[in-house]
């Protein structure tokens, strides 16, 4: 028997009022995810990947359509347990250190402080970000700055992580690094993985490539 | 076109942020304009009432055969003149009267010719006790002392020439006494001249009749003076005033070139006004001030919250290419909008504002300098919180602006240089120095144009205030940095497993959290400063006036209109609580005749209120046990103590007026303590007895004065003691609040509501700008951060915690610093002002409820600022994602 979708969206759209007008942002959304999937929403700038990745996360409601996440529950108890994002911009909280930023989910998810602590501790080990443990988001680079965002979407141990074009703001090097370490810290776990993004380097190491335009998914009917 | 679109960008998208800081300047604008009115206003007022005060402004003396005429034609050269008399002035050898067979004999006497209209020209300076004015008067110590009432004979002792006998019309009291028989010309510094013991008035022209002879005689013993009252058409500030007045005194004299001197009752007036002005300046100054500064400092800090924001903004335009002067031409273009909006809404306020004060804005023309001030100070500190940051932004290399302000910087010059505890060293010294060295913060030496004001007295208050602020700061950092634990344990209730991180969060913001604290803390320093000084002064004001006046109702009469006899009627009349009655004698301390004061020790409390100050050992109810304890004690004044070197115990000898012979007699007492002040006393010296051991050694148990305590309106009470005491001759009735209104004679005759009212109207609103307004503009800041709490998962429970563990630290911290700060400041200030306040006061009076609505107003504007921006952080989630 098929395990139930992490995701399952039909006729996804959204749509925003800005003073008198109304701004399409997603116009029709329909797809699935899974468990292990390894997803690339790919598309051109102002396509609507950033808002369909907030509607598969529970970040935001969809004016017209459905969503569900059968194999995690109710759109409240999505986070900080179920799903994970990592953004494009620093996102790392600054009046927090690195461990800080990283058992902050663990935390908000009720977790016992030494329990946070550890798994905070084993997540950077993991991702070699140990040494960073103690410094604050702005002794960081970019590159190390996003790695610790990753860590952070990571140590809750995740079924759904959304990355918005997470190497964006990297040269290619760096990225390379943040890639490798966000493929080798999901190795072997169920953690479905959708990534937007403008990178053929990036969406080249995904299995599944989702491609928008104009608002609507194109091609993701088949998931 | 640049700054157009800058512009039409800020007021689209930084509404928020010019708005705080054109309310900062508004804010500043208003207090200012507002006290400087004030000020303005008062200045105005006091010299006004000092010219209505004045009975007689000019008492020309004329020069031996000098002719009148001739100087009056000078007075009119020198002044215009509302009002004119001709006075005469003769010494006699005394006054005899016979009385009872017995022949009362006066040592040397004045006698005063009067024209007919005097009385309607200078009516202050005579008040018909019993009789008629329409004659020869006596005034009332003589008709006392020589046993005499109307219809009585009186044998006038001229000088070289036989005596005269006169029929007396009536009896009056002289409450000008001491400027009407002042000694013209004397130089300034002299010690003033005591009012003679027996006075006769004539009308003028018996007056002429009678001592025109005497002159031809003894020339020196007889004089002319004009009695003037001056055309009010002086400056409404005291200073200027008294200069002008005293111009055109020096001028009539230039003029008569020395057939005449003036005696300047007007300008001696104003000299005491202009140092009553300057106290007031100083206390408003010293209330105001502060006010101003944490305004100011508010608008700094609003100004400051968007420095994130403008850093961010700068470095993008440097990027773009944007040269440092075009940032600043932007930058200054705020400022411009945020000054002249700042300024107009604080000038609209100030006026719409002076109602609540009670005197206009341009009650005075000194107001519109204030506004001017104001106006310019409100542009200054919009330039300075805006241009300042901005232009020391643009100096920065352009990848420093970029990052984010949250780092552990080296310790700012001042904590290294200690400058927190070495400005307290220097409060406590100059506190010291100015307690205890008999300083005068005020100086107006008489005969000396210019008075000044020491302004040192500033300095122990404002280093005190700005050294607890800044140890405040020094602390709350040292705290939250070193304190990490004890700030996570007392953040445990409200965030629970989260409390390590917000103790994190707390500690790694501490810059933001200080600046909150001492801005709460400054806020709430002034507004309990001003609310406890003022709550001290109108308390003090109100002793001032019972100390005045007696009690809350004083009826005075004389020993044959004994006030005294009608004490059950007057104790059960609606809104009497108690009834006390006291004598008022006088009694002879060897040469000196001194006012003597007869009570029940045991109950005269029951009436009136006697201070712990009133007394040398300040302790008011030992002192009355003492004397109770001792039927023939007596309190004195220090200067009688001193002068006769007594000692606790000693006996003394005075000498009283018996009923049954009307002759003085000596009486022994037995000196128990020292008297400062007492209800209804004057100035100098006096005695305090016990009234059964006077009245058994007079044999008069007449009570000339009872007090009356009521419970209602004193001025309501008065007017029913005056119906039931109609019957009496010359008895008057005096209230509280009608002898408040009317003291003149020291600062606490001030109303300062209107001003306190607006102070803490503003105090109110400067406490929840602190605690609403630079909490909300911080968290606006950091409304990113929390977006990415709540994307992270966080619920709007855990959100909270981060939040209100901040606003509780901000505003318990800040408030508990700032009340405390506030009653030490005040308390300074009491000591510091001690000329304001007559008597001084025993301790500072506490305005509960006003500092509980203070608390309140801080704790519910941070309530609301942290519902706002958890609201904000929920509401403006997507569009803060769309920025990650």
């Amino acid at each position: 028997m098929r395990e139930p979708a992490v995701v399952d969206a039909q006729h996804l759209g959204r749509v925003y009022r800005r003073g008198n007008a109304q701004v399409v942002a997603l116009a029709s959304a329909t797809c699935a995810i899974r468990a292990h999937d390894r997803i690339a929403v790919v598309g051109p700038s102002g396509s609507g990947k950033s808002t369909l990745l907030h509607l598969l996360g529970g970040l935001d409601q969809p004016t017209t359509g459905t969503i569900a996440w059968p194999a995690l529950g109710r759109r409240e108890v999505l986070r900080p347990t179920h799903v994970a994002y990592v953004f494009q911009a620093p996102s790392l909280l600054p009046a927090l250190s690195v461990i800080e930023n990283v058992e902050l989910p663990l935390l908000l998810g009720d977790m016992d402080t030494t329990a946070a602590r550890n798994a905070a501790l084993d997540t950077l080990e993991r991702l070699c970000l140990s040494e960073l443990a103690e410094r604050v988001p702005e002794e960081l680079s970019g590159g190390q700055a996003q790695r610790v965002a990753l860590a952070r979407a990571l140590a809750s141990r995740p079924h759904l992580l959304l990355a918005d074009e997470p190497t964006g703001q990297l040269d290619h090097a760096t990225a390379r690094q943040v890639l490798d370490t966000l493929e080798a810290s999901l190795q072997d776990t169920p953690t479905a993985l959708v990534i937007a993004t403008h990178d053929p380097a990036v969406f080249g190491r995904m299995r599944t490539t989702w491609r928008m335009q104009h608002g609507t998914l194109m091609d993701a009917a088949a998931c | 076109m640049l700054s157009l679109l800058w512009l039409k960008g800020l007021i689209a998208r930084r509404s928020a942020r010019l708005v705080g800081a054109m309310a900062g300047v508004m804010v500043t604008v208003a207090l200012l304009a507002s006290i400087g009115s004030f000020i303005a206003a008062s200045s105005a007022s006091m010299t006004r009432r000092a010219l209505t005060d004045v009975p007689v402004d000019w008492q020309i003396q004329l020069a031996p055969g000098a002719d009148v005429a001739a100087v009056t034609s000078a007075l009119g050269q020198a002044t215009s003149y509302q009002a004119l008399a001709e006075v005469g002035y003769a010494d006699l050898s005394g006054l005899s009267a016979t009385s009872n067979g017995t022949v009362q004999t006066t040592g040397a006497a004045k006698v005063l010719g009067l024209s007919p209209e005097y009385t309607q020209l200078f009516p202050s300076e005579l008040r018909l006790l019993i009789g008629s004015m329409d004659g020869v008067l006596l005034a009332q110590q003589t008709a006392a002392n020589l046993q005499v009432t109307v219809g009585d004979f009186v044998t006038i002792q001229r000088i070289g020439l036989d005596p005269v006998v006169v029929q007396v019309a009536g009896v009056v009291d002289l409450p000008q006494a001491d400027s009407l028989f002042q000694a013209v010309g004397v130089p300034p510094g002299a010690a003033p001249q005591a009012p003679p013991d027996n006075i006769l008035l004539l009308p003028a022209d018996q007056w002429h009749a009678l001592l025109d002879p005497q002159a031809s005689v003894r020339l020196d013993s007889v004089r002319t003076q004009l009695h003037v009252r001056v055309a009010h058409d002086l400056p409404s500030d005291p200073e200027s005033a008294y200069t002008l007045v005293q111009q055109r005194a020096r001028n009539l004299e230039a003029r008569v070139a020395g057939s005449a001197l003036v005696g300047d009752n007007l300008g001696a007036r104003l000299l005491g006004v202009r140092a009553d002005a300057l106290y007031s300046r100083v206390l408003f100054l010293f209330l105001g001030l502060p006010g101003v500064l944490v305004a100011a400092l508010l608008t700094v800090a609003v100004a400051a919250s968007g420095a994130d924001r403008r850093r961010r903004e700068q470095s993008l335009l440097r990027v773009r290419g944007a040269s440092s002067a075009q940032i600043l031409r932007l930058e200054g273009l705020e400022a411009l909008v945020v000054g002249v909006g700042g300024v107009l809404a604080g000038l609209v306020l100030s006026v719409a504002a002076s109602p609540l004060m009670g005197a206009p804005v341009a009650a005075a023309d000194m107001a519109v300098l204030w506004l001017v001030v104001a106006a310019l100070a409100g542009l200054g500190l919009a330039a300075g919180a805006v241009l300042i940051p901005a232009w020391r932004q643009a100096r920065r290399p352009t990848w420093a602006g970029i990052r984010t302000a949250i780092h552990v910087n080296r310790s700012p010059l001042w904590q290294r240089a200690y400058l927190d505890v070495l400005l307290l060293v220097g409060s406590a010294l100059a506190f010291w120095q100015m307690a205890n060295t008999g300083y005068q913060v005020v100086l107006a030496p008489e005969g000396v144009a210019q008075s000044s004001v020491a302004y040192q007295a500033f300095l122990a208050p404002v280093c005190l205030w700005l050294g607890v602020g800044l140890l405040a700061l020094r602390l709350a950092d040292r705290a939250l940095d070193r304190g990490r634990r004890v700030v996570s344990w007392l953040a445990q209730p409200l965030a629970g497993r989260l409390s390590g991180v917000v103790g994190a969060s707390l500690r790694r913001q501490r810059e933001l959290i200080t600046r909150g604290i001492i801005m709460v803390a400054l806020a709430e320093s002034f507004a309990t400063s001003t609310a406890v000084f003022n709550t001290t002064y109108n308390a003090q004001s109100r002793v001032d006036a019972e100390l005045t006046n007696g009690a809350d109702v004083t009826v005075t009469g004389s020993t044959a209109s004994n006030p005294g006899g009608l004490l059950p009627q007057l104790a059960s009349l609606s809104g009497v609580v108690a009834a006390q009655p006291m004598q008022h004698r006088f009694a002879y301390v060897g040469t000196d005749l001194q006012d003597l004061f007869g009570i029940d020790p045991l109950h005269i409390n029951d009436a009136t209120s006697l201070s712990n100050a009133y007394f040398a050992n300040g302790d008011a109810r030992a002192t009355l046990a003492a004397l109770a304890a001792q039927p023939d004690g007596v309190l004195v004044a220090a200067e009688t103590a001193s002068d006769y070197q007594l000692q606790s115990g000693d006996r003394i000898s005075l000498r009283l007026q018996s009923s049954t012979d009307h002759q003085y007699h000596v009486v022994p007492f037995r000196f128990i303590g020292v008297v400062r002040e007492f209800p209804t006393a004057p100035k100098d010296s006096f005695l305090v007895a016990n009234a059964a051991y006077v009245a058994e050694q007079t044999s008069n148990s007449s009570t000339e004065v009872v007090l009356l305590r009521t419970s209602s309106e004193s001025t309501d009470v008065a007017a029913r003691v005056r119906t039931l005491t109609s019957g009496l001759a010359g008895v008057r009735v005096t209230d509280l609040g009608s002898t408040q209104r009317s003291i003149s004679s020291s600062l606490t005759a001030i109303d300062l509501r209107g001003l306190t009212q607006l102070e803490l109207a503003f105090a109110v609103l400067l406490v929840g700008a602190a605690a609403g307004l630079v909490l909300s503009l911080g968290l606006a800041e950091r409304q990113r951060s929390f977006a990415i709490l709540a994307a992270l998962g966080g619920r709007s429970r855990q959100l909270g915690a981060f939040l209100w563990s901040e606003s509780l630290l901000i505003v318990v911290v800040g408030s508990l610093l700032g009340v405390t700060l506030g009653f030490g400041v005040a308390q300074m200030l009491v000591v510091l002002l001690t000329g304001v306040f007559d008597p001084a006061p025993e301790g500072l009076a506490i305005p509960a409820a006003y500092l509980v609505a203070l608390l309140f107003t801080a704790a519910l504007t941070a309530v609301l600022a942290v519902l706002a921006a958890v609201a904000a952080a929920r509401r403006t989630l997507v569009d803060a994602l769309r920025d990650l």
